[in-house]
């Protein structure tokens, strides 16, 4: 083979080894969980109305037994995300239908609402008033011993936000078991609740119900992956 | 001395077959036979096989039900894919021979390309098999180190997001101790070993062939941790956060369980050669200072590396089986995978440290034409350092919770192992005292590891104190130490290595201008990159997590940018390395840096047997300086004629009559 034939080998290996890098990286970076964006469309100044589900499975994608939150896009379509862009110094309205089954919790502290707070008072949190709204009735603790428990928490440490989120009947014959986004026609409860997002800045949001089921502790799994039960509020200014 | 000299026909192939086993050799088409490619197929086939069983004992298990997570499947893919591999590269062939009572099929020696991609018996082809694996190691976990200092590029805005982050950092620092734990023994341990003590094979050929094409698995297995979801835990792996992972832990734990299969077996195979294979004359005060370097650290391959095989092994039943060697709640301990984990883990420190200095060691006379400073000392330091490593684990678990009357304990025997340290640094500072220095490409790589791991030394002593340590424990500062230690040692030392007997062993000469090239920007840019992380950790900037203070985000991008400088250095020594030796060759001169070795006394190209007859070793390799040294060894036949060796029909050997002869033929 003379030294050219052998140029040609080298660099054609070498563009293979470089285009394999590049696929490999491209798809591993592209799997992470999109974002929707709610600052680019978002007159300004008016409040962000952000409507999310929990589901109990989610039923597509590569862990379709996970349990997951999900995200309404403005157009109205329902993605398996967790990753929000939201304007600063702008009041969050959410709408969050719960669909999955709840238990006791482990720590009562995380049935107040607001109280996920590093030193901050139960009550006095980031959620506005320190109240939620469960299928209309204002509460500021939610007792995880009564009715079905609670099943999820939004929580963002940072921003002193805790929502306990109550669980429905899981052996109801209403019980949504069929692919995400769950039709309204199943069992939910639906939980209403605002904040203000602060200047701008990442914060890092999480579910902290241990409920990745059948890894140790409840903490693996969705609970430790992005776009399930934790995620990112992106406050763009 | 009685010696005997048999006729060739009585002599078996490296792999000791009898007579009638070299009768049955084949020599058919190479492509005919197993190679690299009917490996693949059997790795594949072995994975399907596994997971399809893997499905069958736990498809409805209540667990993979309710997460969808099949890890008895993951962990027998990853296991059937490993032992079809071998039985494709045709690993199984001798020992399943053997069982059934059949003759094996032995080795005729070849000089087709194809040898460089099967099962061979020959040390020198395996040791540059490791060369190339070495390097898919070291350049996969470079592209990965890139993927991590792109993101912290910017304190807040992201590229790949915190889950992927820490999964980056994992697979990134698991590969790079992966290949960092072989970079030296594989393909120079592998390649001079027998050439340097005189002997004209490895102990163990198939043994050696084995601990090469395992570590190829231990590295398809490792990559394997991608798509099954990465692991969170950075290269340690510490439990319970191991037990609660995705399906990438599986591939971590089978990964390390496997490489460690083929770490300890490396490890009894140098070991072995070392102890029984020495010519006649190579005493142990003549044995060179990176054999002794290797030998120290194959003590610490063959007693450390099956504890982490056997952690390994109990992550996987806890993951599989559901037993609780790690669950706290269940009468485990997750303490006793970090105990593990350590007592594996620190010594492995040594074993990407003593090898880096013997390569050094044997660099500074050649190029200072002195002798080597203290070599008993060196030796003795070499032994103490591999003896005291055992007794240092725990000073990693300072910051876990363990009781805290044992940190005295081992901030002090961590403290002790810099004693030692310190002899073999004092060897090579020895013999540069006072010495006229050829700056030759090898020996800049030799003094950048001496500037390097002084960085790295001097920081490790102050981490040992358990007070600092509290103090810096998981931040960058403790990762750029072990970076000076690891790359700026090792490393370097491997690359210097490779530009010292790359033109022994392959009989081309590498572009000295290139080289240069390389190591000055290898050189600069390892410290730009590394040197600000020991500052960013000291105001406190955290390990494997994706976002940090904006304040410290200058330091970040120097050493990012830096980093894609050191990572390109990387592209010119690949390009020199196959521009000389494929493209353009450049035929090396017989001793181009007039060295007094052993090796390289013998014929360019080595012929297969490496010596024509076995040499009588006269004195040391290091008398450099004197005005009429003694010959290293006599070996029976001017050099040159060796070359007749090559022919399989002309070999002689000599058999040695005292006990712990050199050859058992």
């Amino acid at each position: 083979m003379g030294r050219t034939a052998r140029l040609g080998v080298f660099f054609s290996l070498l563009g293979i080894a470089i285009g394999l890098c590049v696929f490999t990286a491209m798809a591993w970076i592209g799997s992470a969980p999109p974002t929707v964006s709610f600052a680019s469309s978002q007159p300004k100044g008016a409040p962000v109305q952000l409507h999310l589900q929990t589901v109990g499975a989610i039923g597509t994608g590569a862990h379709p037994d996970w349990v997951s939150y999900l995200t309404q896009e403005p157009d109205g379509h329902w993605v398996g995300t967790t990753e929000w862009d939201i304007p600063a110094s702008t009041v969050v309205d959410v709408t969050l239908d719960e669909y999955d089954s709840g238990s006791p919790l482990r720590n009562e502290y995380l049935g107040l609402v607001g109280a996920a707070t590093v030193g901050g008072a139960p009550g006095e949190g980031g959620v506005i008033g320190g109240l939620e709204n469960v299928n209309g009735k204002a509460v500021r603790v939610v007792d995880g011993y009564s009715g079905n428990g609670i099943a999820h928490t939004f929580s963002v440490p940072d921003l002193g936000i805790n929502v306990p989120l109550p669980g429905v009947d899981g052996s109801s014959s209403k019980f949504c078991s069929e692919p995400a986004p769950c039709p309204t026609s199943a069992l939910h409860n639906v939980i209403t609740f605002s904040f203000k997002t602060p200047a701008s800045g990442v914060y890092r949001w999480q579910c902290f119900i241990p409920c990745g089921l059948s890894y140790l502790y409840g903490n693996g799994g969705p609970m430790a992956t992005a776009g399930y039960m934790a995620g990112f509020i992106k406050v763009v200014s | 001395m009685a010696i005997r000299t048999t006729a060739t026909h009585d002599l078996g192939t490296p792999g000791e077959l009898p007579p009638e086993g070299v009768a049955r050799a084949r020599n058919r088409s190479p492509w005919l036979d197993f190679h690299v490619g009917t490996a693949l197929v059997g790795a594949v086939a072995g994975f399907v096989i596994g997971h399809y069983i893997g499905v069958l004992i736990a498809g409805h298990d209540i667990n993979v039900d309710n997460n969808g997570q099949n890890n008895v499947a993951i962990c027998l893919s990853l296991g059937f894919g490993y032992l079809g591999w071998m039985a494709g590269i045709g690993g199984w062939n001798y020992p399943l021979a053997k069982m059934i009572g059949r003759e094996p099929v032995g080795e005729l020696p070849s000089s087709h390309w194809s040898r460089y991609f099967k099962y061979t018996l020959d040390h020198k082809v395996v040791g540059l098999q490791y060369v190339i694996g070495v390097l898919l190691f070291l350049f996969t976990g470079g592209l990965l180190a890139m993927g991590i200092r792109t993101e912290l590029l910017n304190p807040v805005h992201h590229i790949i997001g915190p889950d992927r982050y820490i999964e980056l950092v994992s697979e990134h620092g698991t590969v790079m101790m992966m290949m960092a734990t072989s970079i030296v023994i594989g393909p120079l341990g592998n390649w001079l070993t027998p050439l340097m003590i005189g002997s004209r094979r490895m102990a163990f050929p198939r043994i050696e062939a084995f601990s090469f094409w395992t570590f190829i698995g231990g590295y398809m297995i490792i990559l394997t941790a991608m798509p099954f979801g990465g692991f969170p835990t950075g290269w340690t792996g510490y439990a319970p956060l191991q037990t609660q992972a995705s399906g990438g832990m599986d591939s971590y734990l089978c990964g390390f369980a496997v490489i460690g299969l083929g770490m300890i077996t490396a490890g009894f195979n140098i070991a072995a050669t070392v102890i029984h294979y020495r010519a006649p004359g190579m005493t142990w005060s003549r044995i060179p200072i990176l054999t002794w370097s290797l030998l120290s650290t194959t003590s610490l391959l063959m007693f450390a590396t099956p504890v982490l095989v056997m952690a390994g092994l109990f992550g996987i039943l806890d993951r599989t089986a559901l037993t609780a060697f790690y669950v706290n709640e269940h009468g485990g301990s997750s303490f006793l995978w970090e105990d593990l984990f350590w007592f594996f883990g620190h010594p492995e420190v040594y074993i990407m440290a003593l090898p880096g200095f013997g390569i050094v060691g044997e660099m500074l006379p050649v190029f200072t034409r002195k002798p080597l400073f203290a070599y008993r000392v060196g030796a003795a330091g070499m032994i103490g350092v591999a003896l005291l490593s055992f007794f240092v684990w725990q000073h990693h678990l300072f910051d876990s919770g363990i009781n805290p009357d044992m940190r005295p304990l081992f901030m002090l025997t961590t403290e002790l192992i810099s004693i030692p340290t310190g002899f073999i640094y004092l060897v090579g500072m020895g013999t540069l005292w006072r010495s006229k220095i050829r700056f030759e490409v090898p020996m800049l790589f030799a003094l950048a590891l001496y500037f390097n791991f002084l960085i790295g030394g001097i920081t490790g002593v102050y981490l040992s104190d358990v007070p600092v340590d509290v103090t810096v424990h998981g931040s960058f500062f403790v990762l750029a130490h072990f970076h000076y230690t690891i790359m700026g040692g090792l490393v370097f030392a491997f690359f210097g290595g490779i530009y010292y007997w790359w033109p022994k062993m392959t009989g081309k000469m590498l572009n000295k201008t290139l080289a240069k090239l390389h190591f000055w920007i290898m050189f600069i840019f390892f410290n730009f990159t590394f040197f600000p992380l020991l500052i960013v950790g000291l105001l406190g900037q955290p390990r494997r997590v994706f976002e940090y203070a904006h304040n410290l985000q200058g330091l970040n991008d120097f050493s990012s940018v830096s980093a894609y400088i050191l990572g390109s250095s990387f592209l010119i020594f690949v390009w020199n390395f196959v521009w000389s030796t494929w493209i353009n060759p450049v035929p090396a001169p017989a001793n181009p840096w007039g060295s007094r070795g052993l090796e390289w006394q013998t014929p360019t190209p080595v012929p297969y047997w490496n010596f024509e007859r076995i040499p009588v070793i006269l004195s040391d390799p290091y008398r450099y300086g004197e005005p009429d040294p003694p010959p290293v060894a006599d070996l029976g036949v001017p050099i040159g004629a060796a070359a007749a060796a090559q022919s399989f029909a002309a070999e002689v050997q000599l058999g040695l009559d005292e006990p712990g002869g050199s050859f058992r033929g």
